[in-house]
């Protein structure tokens, strides 16, 4: 199947052919600030359950929007045809939109023009991987279940994409991306365990380290106990961590801390977590997925969130930045949080040194329940443990759980380093497992 | 020269497939707009119109699929796409274990336009956003309220299908949506109350109809109650769930469990399965002799209403659970005869051109009963009335779920009385279901739609709309909605 690739693919749109794209528009253009964008995208994803192919999928979808403001009045439009006249009339769109629109008080000009680091955001390995390398790794995952007994399902992706911005200021940057994506969910019985990893590196899924994990998971799951609701002890997979950091990420947003309406109102510069825990932006991480720039123009930085516990940066828009005057807009495209002083080296050594307390590999499902203090709520899922004594003694059913982020980690026990940390429902983050002293679960379900 | 029309471009697809020797072959090319204007805070904050267009080929060989897709509609890369369709396939097939197999379907040629009123897109940009900035500026009129949305959204699907069996459908289809919100703080503390046309498919008309700004005032009032209101103390309570509210109700706890693809394991590394395994059809008890839900495809102006679904099979209507008693399930083809079914309920839908289709749930709605509201509410000694979507979660298999809403009235002795704050109520599916011991009337029926419902890898976003009357529940578990409980 690898044999004539080579026309399968297609061409995507390069960074001299956007500035042409983008040059077309600026010629024509009669708005005081016009703006373009470029997001061309092919993926591939090969899904698997009950041990083979279910789904196999290739998607080419290139998008250029344009964005024309008159003073203050602005309109957008977009278009997935990249023809001259096609590009012409998405232009004419957004200023027909933009002649008639209201004035925004919060429109801004294009970003000023920025030299945008070059990331190695496109690793050609990962580009070059088709239908035929997402097929050996499902299969090899397959392959090892089957060999167990077990039922897999997962998914193997692979995504290439041009990503650009331009402007009538001469502002420009474009950016090629690629990134890969293994997830898998055993069934043994009743039970189910879970792996999943992303990189940019196709090379570095661990298909199998991944598989073997998950199996190991849905085996040790079978014949659960049911212990009942209430406050417990907790051991959390970096996994389970990423679910619960990433909505009190969402939550961070500048406009709701302005108008009284967060989670953090009059927290900025006060303790909000543990002393020992920061929230970093690392986009030069090699195992991460961080970015050059964003949507709106603007360069992603290394920069700090929460250090040591207290919160030292919101997550603002160009307007918001501007009526707080903050020169450079942090991103958070690349999370690390990290523990600080941490002792223990890996998952093992703190369910060694833990007396008793519920181990979660990941949740399920997770929102908010009251978003004055982040009460969240979601389900345990792909593997929930009892451990006593240092050591786990039994698969559980799986609980929901009803608490809040800044009230759960207000004390951390123990902690790992930072490690890889995937989830169906959100990005790719480095967090530790960690061990805090009470979580609580609200109710229990039948498996 | 002219540009080729679709059907050329199909036929160009189609003829490859058939040459390939796969048993079986679609396209679906689509062009799809979409305006969305979007206010918040007393200013437009976003106008976006949108045109997006391409073509996806799925193709069946030797019993597995594969499916390729572009936003390039030319002469070059439909034969490009067509092939590398052929190719993936051949690729899933080297692995196959059980051959996928279609249940037989006619052919159709046929042509499905939604009926429409008042075009969107003839209304002048003016009148929306005027009717948006004048309906926040009443939200604020109330003292308290810190915050305001309020939008419209409409979108226009124009497609073809075409399979190597001979269907050949076009569509026109048309969704229209009108939403307002507004935030009130009161003590440190802030609420929002929410107000929508739903999704329907029709034109301007049901923003016309609907009056989000007259519904306004009574909205940003009632931001205010609720953020002012007590908070609920946890117990047993007897609720009454309006038909928004219970719309999310059944779209979680029966819809989802009751799409096959799910229970088959198709959805197991993401979604989830679901309890309601096949070998329950026709033997569990769901819910209580109050609840039959009923999938309705052919409901005009509902989304999943679309004449023929991404298989090219007829809408249709069926029971799912008929007097509590469990009996159907949503399919497509692919997956009805596995269960004996000879012909699939056509409830297989992709989000776009760009997805390859998968089972959703169809246009689930509850019967309704023989009550008034009143007679509801006067049946239940302390309980609470609740309006609107909230917070939800439900477990993978779909057992164990807690929803809060978006509006909670105190219920005493048989009387609405005062608001509360923070209601958040949970259960197991089957539990809650079977202590229903009352619907209201068709005459309190009301639709609301979704067009963001998650499932499948990579995700897709689906459309469907869930009808309900007032019904009544007995004795759930209500927990407050903060802190640590």
């Amino acid at each position: 199947m690898s044999a004539g690739n080579a026309n399968r693919w297609p061409k995507m749109t390069g960074r001299e052919e956007f500035r042409f794209l983008a040059d077309l528009v600026f010629t024509r253009s009669s708005g005081d600030g016009t703006i373009v964008t470029l997001h061309d995208v092919h993926s591939g994803t090969t899904r698997f359950a009950n041990n083979q192919v279910v789904q196999n999928v290739d998607t080419r979808r290139g998008t250029l929007a344009v964005t024309v403001a008159f003073d203050r009045r602005h309109g957008t439009a977009s278009t997935t045809d990249f023809t001259a006249g096609s590009i012409h009339d998405t232009l004419a769109r957004a200023e027909r939109i933009a002649r008639i629109s209201p004035v925004d008080p919060e429109y801004l000009p294009p970003p000023e023009p920025f030299p945008f680091v070059a990331r190695e955001t496109a690793r050609p390995e990962t580009t070059a991987a088709g239908p035929a390398r997402r097929l050996e790794y499902a299969n090899e995952a397959i392959g090892h279940c089957r060999m167990e007994n077990l039922l897999a399902a997962g998914v193997v992706s692979t995504t290439a994409a041009s990503v650009g911005i331009a402007a009538n200021n001469g502002l420009f940057g474009y950016e090629a991306r690629a990134d890969a994506r293994f997830s898998l969910t055993v069934q043994a019985g009743d039970s189910t365990g879970w792996s999943a990893a992303a990189h940019r590196s196709v090379d570095h899924l661990k298909i199998q380290e991944r598989t073997l994990a998950a199996i190991a998971k849905a085996k040790r799951g079978r014949e659960p106990i049911e212990l009942p609701a209430g406050p417990y002890p907790v051991i959390f997979e970096p996994a389970a961590v990423a679910g619960l950091w990433t909505w009190l990420m969402w939550s961070l947003d500048a406009k709701s801390y302005d108008k009284g309406t967060s989670p953090f109102a009059g927290r900025l510069g006060a303790q909000i977590v543990d002393d020992r825990l920061t929230l970093c932006n690392a986009p030069n991480h090699a195992d991460l997925l961080g970015v050059g720039l964003t949507s709106e123009g603007l360069p992603s930085m290394p920069s700090t969130w929460i250090d040591h516990g207290v919160l030292t940066q919101l997550a603002h828009d160009r307007f918001t930045a501007k009526t707080h005057g903050v020169q450079d807009v942090p991103t958070l495209d690349a999370p690390v949080l990290s523990v600080n002083g941490a002792a223990c080296g890996n998952l093992q050594d703190l369910i060694k040194r833990t007396d008793y307390a519920i181990l979660v590999t990941n949740f399920w499902y997770i929102r908010t329940v009251n978003p004055i203090d982040l009460t969240l709520t979601g389900m345990t899922r792909d593997g929930t443990f009892l451990v006593e004594k240092g050591e786990i003694v039994s698969a559980i059913r799986n609980f929901r759980f009803h608490d809040s982020p800044l009230r759960a980690f207000q004390q951390i026990d123990a902690a790992t380093g930072p490690m890889e940390a995937v989830t169906a429902e959100t990005g790719k983050m480095l967090a530790p497992a960690m061990v805090l002293p009470e979580f609580n679960f609200s109710s229990v379900t039948r498996f | 020269m002219s540009s080729p029309t679709w059907e050329e471009f199909a036929d160009l697809a189609l003829r490859r497939i058939k040459a390939s020797g796969a048993e079986y072959g679609d396209i679906r090319i689509q062009q799809s707009t979409t305006e969305h204007i979007q206010g918040e805070d007393r200013r437009i904050a976003s106008i976006r119109h949108t045109e997006d267009s391409g073509f996806g080929v799925r193709v069946l060989y030797h019993g597995a699929w594969g499916f390729a897709a572009s936003s390039i509609l030319s002469l070059e890369e439909v034969p490009r796409v067509a092939d590398l369709a052929v190719e993936i396939a051949r690729g899933s097939a080297s692995i196959a274990v059980e051959k996928v197999r279609l249940v037989e379907e006619p052919v159709h040629r046929d042509r499905i336009v939604t009926p429409v009123r008042l075009d969107p897109a003839t209304v002048p940009l003016e009148q929306k956003t005027g009717l948006l900035l004048n309906t926040m500026e009443v939200l604020h009129d109330r003292p308290g309220i810190v915050r305001s949305t309020a939008e419209v959204w409409w979108r226009r699907d124009c497609k073809r299908f075409e399979s190597t069996e001979g269907s050949a459908l076009d569509f026109d289809l048309l969704a229209t949506n009108g939403a307002i919100s507004a935030t009130a703080l009161y003590e440190g503390r802030f609420a929002t109350r929410s107000f929508n046309t739903p999704h329907l498919r029709k034109g301007y008309e049901l923003i016309e109809e609907t009056g989000l700004m007259q519904e306004a005032p009574r909205v940003a009032e009632q931001a205010f109650e609720k953020v002012s209101a007590p908070a609920v103390d946890a117990g047993a309570f007897d609720l009454v769930l309006d038909p928004e509210h219970l719309s999310l109700t059944m779209h979680e706890s029966c819809g989802h469990p009751t799409e096959l693809d799910r229970v088959l394991g198709y959805e197991a590394n993401y979604a989830g399965t679901s309890f309601l395994t096949t070998d329950k059809l026709g033997s569990f008890r769901f819910g209580s002799r109050h609840v039959t839900l009923v999938a309705d495809n052919t409901e005009p102006e509902t989304l999943a209403a679309t004449g023929y679904d991404d298989d090219g099979v007829v809408c249709q209507r069926w029971d799912i659970v008929r007097d509590g008693l469990f009996v159907g399930y949503c399919t497509n083809r692919e997956v009805a005869p596995k269960i004996g079914e000879v012909r699939s309920r056509g409830s297989n839908r992709a989000d776009g051109w760009g997805s390859v289709p998968i089972v959703r749930i169809a246009n689930i709605g509850l019967n309704p009963g023989t009550d008034t509201l009143d007679q509801l509410i006067a049946g239940v000694k302390r309980g609470i009335y609740i309006e609107g979507h909230g917070s939800y979660s439900i477990d993978q298999r779909r057992y164990n779920f807690q929803f809060g809403g978006d509006a909670f009235w105190l219920i005493e002795h048989g009387k609405r009385t005062h608001m509360l704050r923070d209601v958040i109520y949970h259960g197991i599916t089957p539990e809650f279901w079977n202590s229903c011991d009352g619907v209201a009337d068709r005459t309190f029926r009301r639709r609301y739609g979704f067009i963001t419902c998650g499932k499948g890898q990579p995700g897709q976003s689906g459309w469907m709309t869930h009808a309900a009357s007032p019904a009544r529940f007995r004795n759930v578990q209500v927990i407050r909605g903060e802190g640590h409980v």
